[in-house]
């Protein structure tokens, strides 16, 4: 988890450093009047460097990826709420014996 | 909707309480939050929590609702003067509140005075002509009291205003099905499906009572709508996979005489007889015999 997140700060990290390189490359071209067609190769590289550390910690430092189809083991419904708003109260459960310790402190 | 994850930290938090393993604020939120009627656990372990001061005391604001659903597992268990405490503590610390009075009424219809509750439920609706849950109350004494006719008259009327309550459609549905009016209850299990096509136990439910109607149509479409059980849980329903390989024996029964057309229909019968071996085999082996059996005079008598 620590090593995630130092690796995604990493990652930042380098693609900053490649930003600031293309920008310092950009003034570099301005002066002797070229035109900027791309960053050169060894930023590119970095970039990607960049790209893969920061997915890679994206993917990990937030934790356990939980399931979406609704027909895997533990997403799949087993049973529906009973219906509470039209339960009704003379069942045969009125027959068994009160136990007598419950009541209600005041 | 209780999925399998719920179910299994339910059972589990269900039989560390029971074992004095503590957790029981989380169990009653958790019952509170699936909708499970599970009265007397409620009423036990509610009742340790409210006993104690201290427990009481951190749960804050949250006090109020464990009375409410200690109140109505109190009447659920027939212990009156419980839910009469209960709701008197209630009406000491919300005066004005409908939410109370509704409670009143309920423990009227609990203690069995249908006019005196039906008269509070009228009151209240006096004030209140929109109240979803005061109509489905109104609906349930009608059962309660043993009127069904009564019951499905209100309950049609109820569905003609609030036509998306889904609970409401499924218990008209369940009615249908007691008084054995099967069109009808196919009529409210499609609108279920319609309104929640990814419950798959409504799909079920359609396809038992499509069965149960009979004739060559409805068990074409009883078989098309196990099978879409089927797919939406997995494959884990037994009762899907049992209708599956009923529906096809009827209907290869239903068509014996008529002309031979080649079905492809066994594929899905016999994918699901061994589907079922194979989970008998793993849950209850001693039954596999029999299992056996019945699936081979299934398929002969087709």
């Amino acid at each position: 988890m620590a090593l995630g997140f130092a690796i995604g700060v990493f990652g930042v990290l380098i693609l900053f450093h490649a930003a600031y390189s293309t920008v310092q490359y950009r003034g570099l071209l301005k002066i002797t009047e070229e035109e900027f067609s791309g960053p050169p190769f060894n930023v590119v590289t970095e970039l990607s460097l960049g790209l893969v550390l920061c997915m890679w910690a994206a993917l990990t430092v937030p934790g356990k990826f939980l399931s979406i189809h609704p027909d895997s083991e533990e997403n799949r419904i087993v049973s529906l709420p009973a219906n509470l708003d039209f339960m009704i109260f003379n069942h045969r459960g009125k027959v068994f014996p009160v136990e007598m310790d419950l009541k209600l402190k005041q | 909707m209780v999925t399998k994850t719920e179910e299994n930290q339910l059972n589990r938090l269900e039989s560390q309480v029971d074992n004095a393993g503590g957790g029981a604020w989380e169990y009653l939120c958790l019952v509170r939050k699936l909708k499970l009627r599970r009265s007397d656990k409620v009423l036990k372990h509610g009742l340790s929590i409210l006993n104690n001061p201290s427990k009481r005391s951190a749960l804050g604001p949250e006090e109020w609702t464990l009375y409410e659903q200690v109140a109505v597992a109190a009447m659920d268990c027939q212990s009156l003067d419980v839910a009469k405490d209960c709701i008197k503590v209630l009406r000491k610390k919300f005066p004005d509140s409908k939410r109370v009075g509704r409670l009143e009424a309920l423990l009227l219809e609990a203690k069995g005075s249908w006019e005196l509750a039906d008269k509070a439920y009228s009151s209240l609706l006096e004030d209140n002509p929109l109240d979803q849950t005061i109509h489905k109350r109104r609906v349930a004494m009608a059962k309660a009291q043993g009127n069904i006719p009564g019951a499905i008259e209100w309950l049609n009327k109820y569905l003609e205003i609030f036509m998306a309550d889904h609970d409401a459609w499924r218990e008209l549905a369940e009615i249908y099905v007691s008084l054995q009016m099967y069109k009808q209850a196919a009529f409210c299990y499609e609108e279920l499906i319609l309104s929640q096509p990814t419950v798959p136990l409504y799909h079920l439910a359609y396809a038992d009572v499509l069965y149960t109607l009979g004739g060559l149509e409805n068990l074409q479409t009883a078989k098309k709508y196990y099978t879409s059980t089927i797919d939406l849980t997995g494959g884990k329903n037994t009762r899907a996979l049992f209708g599956v390989c009923l529906c096809t024996s009827a209907i290869t029964q239903v068509t014996k005489g008529k002309s031979k057309e080649e079905k492809e229909g066994s594929q899905v019968q016999s994918l699901a007889a061994k589907v079922l071996e194979k989970d008998y085999k793993q849950r209850a082996p001693d039954k596999l015999p029999q299992l056996t059996t019945a699936l081979k005079s299934l398929t002969l008598s087709s």
